[in-house]
């Protein structure tokens, strides 16, 4: 019993003295915690390595994901230092924050490489979206015969905010459409569904055929120039303009040529 | 420390009365965990309830558009948007659980008396441990493997043009849907079931079967007259557990079983069982990012709430069947 309670207490010793020294360690360093949106993760997980080895890992980085709306909400209730944001603010979004764009990015109209649709126009994209067109005949330029299948994503998106308000305006999403929660699956279902249609963000378009909307094909260069109409924002969302090391991250990936050319790989930066 | 207390010696050492305080304030901080969750869900879901009224468990409308319509409520609590009529997902939960565990009780017996009665001895051998390495399997795997398999092979070669034309105003059918979801939930919870009802098959008392061969029957008859009925008890705890594990299947229906908010309509002929159709906890996964509008969270809880409530019924109907066929076996809890 006796050396059971030494062993005892000198573990709670060890325990005291290491959870003592852990914050006295991290305080040296502030720690920026990011949440939100699926498709600005990949982005921001890259800008976030080369950050750490440019100005030798002065911060600490936590990066959550759980689409747009969790990370304003996140912003917005300070439970996070930056939210990543998909989308536009929306006039619901709670008071007080602060949208700064880190990059831009292209939604991509996509269908099976066997039917390469050449092109689509706004409203080829409502009647098809929309449900008035359902059979693969009636749509001009399609090789596919047969019934259209429309894969969607769930409200909570960023990527089905974008896509609503650029390609759908006042038209409603189809109401027989399978809403699906990431653009990995939409792509997956795509690739394996001769007779589907989808939309996902441009880094996700591999094996599938990204569809010329009005005339100008889904690709980076086309984004970058700003011919594709498709494009929407990419933000970093923080309560109040941000502050201390948060302002020193997004000031760099807003102003600095390294960052830029990270982002250029695969989306649009802003200059 | 209850190892230490032997060396202590005497009876009456207070090692014991303490072991029993600490393991009575660890089984009340579980209890009472359990009610604060019961609370919490319920009081996060009552206004979906509330708003709604009986309403919430009819039909009408597109469940779809209704889930939208909440998610872009005006940002003014007195303006929030509620309306939901829960219907298509209330019957697309029942149909699929109650689908998968109807197959899969069939499936589990047949093979529980084949490993037990009629399997080579080393065959049953392999077979158990493979069982339980089955039923150990993360649900998100078979979703996968449904995902890139299943669900192409349904919606290609399955599915008819015809099919799909005659229903493309309302849904369609793509491959995803009723069928697969059955199938694959069938799969994931019979390895439990299996396993459940050999162990109980083998505990019936060899003489009961072998009174029945000396009568005269043949080895599958004793076995079903007498060995299955004797395990009754088990085989309900195996369904009630498949069922259970069914009820809360999420990620995996979430990929495969449609995702569209729709009753499958048995009068549709074939076409039924390629309809989509989407469970409470499916549901609960394709909906969580839009936890943070307050109605969209609300009316999600709503979703968590009814499925406490079934499993809480799901839990009190096995008791009861069980304690109505305890006169049939000897060992019956």
């Amino acid at each position: 019993m006796t050396k059971r309670t030494r062993l005892l207490s000198v573990l709670a010793a060890a325990a005291l003295t290491l959870s003592a020294a852990i914050p006295a360690m991290a305080a040296a360093k502030p720690t920026i915690t990011m949440s939100g949106s699926t498709s600005v993760a990949p982005l921001v997980s890259l800008l976030a390595k080369k950050y750490l080895s440019v100005c030798g890992h002065c911060v600490n980085f936590k990066l959550l994901q759980g689409g747009s709306d969790i990370g304003v909400a996140d912003a917005a209730a300070g439970r996070v230092t930056i939210g990543n944001s998909s989308r536009d603010p929306k006039p619901s979004d709670p008071g007080g924050l602060v949208f700064t764009k880190i990059a831009r990015d292209a939604v991509c109209i996509v269908t099976n490489t066997a039917n390469p649709l050449p092109t689509i126009d706004q409203a080829g994209v409502q009647a098809i979206f929309g449900g008035g067109v359902r059979t693969w005949s009636s749509v001009p330029g399609a090789t596919q015969r047969g019934t259209i299948d429309i894969y969607v994503r769930t409200p909570g998106s960023g990527t089905q905010d974008a896509f609503q308000r650029i390609f759908m305006g006042a038209t409603r999403v189809f109401g027989g459409a399978s809403p699906k929660t990431s653009n990995g699956l939409i792509q997956q279902l795509v690739t394996s569904d001769e007779a589907g249609i989808g939309y996902v963000s441009l880094y996700f378009t591999n094996g599938l055929h990204a569809v010329p909307y009005q005339g100008v094909p889904c690709t980076l260069r086309n984004a970058k120039s700003g011919q594709y109409g498709g494009s929407r924002n990419f933000y970093m969302v923080t309560r109040g303009a941000p502050k201390g090391a948060a302002k020193a991250w997004i000031k760099w990936i807003t102003h600095t040529s390294t960052a830029a050319s990270i982002v250029g790989t695969d989306w649009v930066p802003l200059h | 420390m209850t190892k230490a207390a032997p060396a202590e010696g005497q009876p009456g050492d207070r090692t014991d009365q303490r072991t029993e305080l600490v393991l009575g304030a660890l089984s009340a901080a579980v209890l009472l965990l359990i009610a604060f969750m019961i609370v919490f869900v319920f009081t996060k879901a009552w206004p979906s309830f509330s708003h709604n009224g009986l309403a919430w468990f009819g039909g009408g409308g597109n469940v779809d558009e209704q889930l939208t319509n909440i998610f872009n409520s005006p940002a003014d609590p007195g303006d929030y948007v509620y309306t939901l009529h829960a219907w298509p997902l209330l019957y697309s939960t029942a149909l699929i659980t109650g689908g998968a565990v109807l197959i899969g009780t069939a499936l589990s017996l047949l093979s529980a008396m084949f490993i037990v009665e009629f399997a080579p001895p080393w065959l049953a051998k392999v077979l158990q441990p493979v069982i339980r390495l089955l039923a150990a399997v993360p649900s998100v795997i078979y979703g996968l493997i449904a995902l890139l398999v299943l669900v192409p092979f349904v919606g290609n070669d399955l599915i008819s043009g015809d099919e799909k034309e005659s229903v493309q105003f309302v849904i369609q059918l793509d491959g995803t849907g009723l069928i697969v979801g059955v199938l694959v939930l069938t799969v994931m919870i019979s390895p439990i079931m299996i396993a459940i009802v050999t162990d109980a098959l083998r505990s019936v008392p060899r003489g009961w079967t072998e009174g029945a061969a000396a009568l005269g029957v043949n080895r599958f008859r004793a076995l079903r007259t007498v060995g299955l009925r004797a395990a009754r008890p088990a085989i309900v705890a195996a369904a009630v557990l498949a069922t259970a594990r069914a009820l809360g299947e999420a990620i995996m229906l979430s990929m495969v079983s449609g995702s569209h908010a729709f009753a499958p309509n048995p009068l549709d002929g074939v076409t039924f069982f390629f309809e989509p159709a989407l469970t409470f906890a499916a549901a609960i996964v394709d909906h969580a990012d839009e936890l943070s509008v307050t109605p969209s969270g609300q009316t999600i809880y709503a979703f968590a709430a009814v499925l406490l409530i079934s499993s809480a019924f799901l839990s009190f109907a096995g008791w009861v069947a069980r304690r109505s066929m305890r006169k049939y076996t000897l060992a019956a809890r």
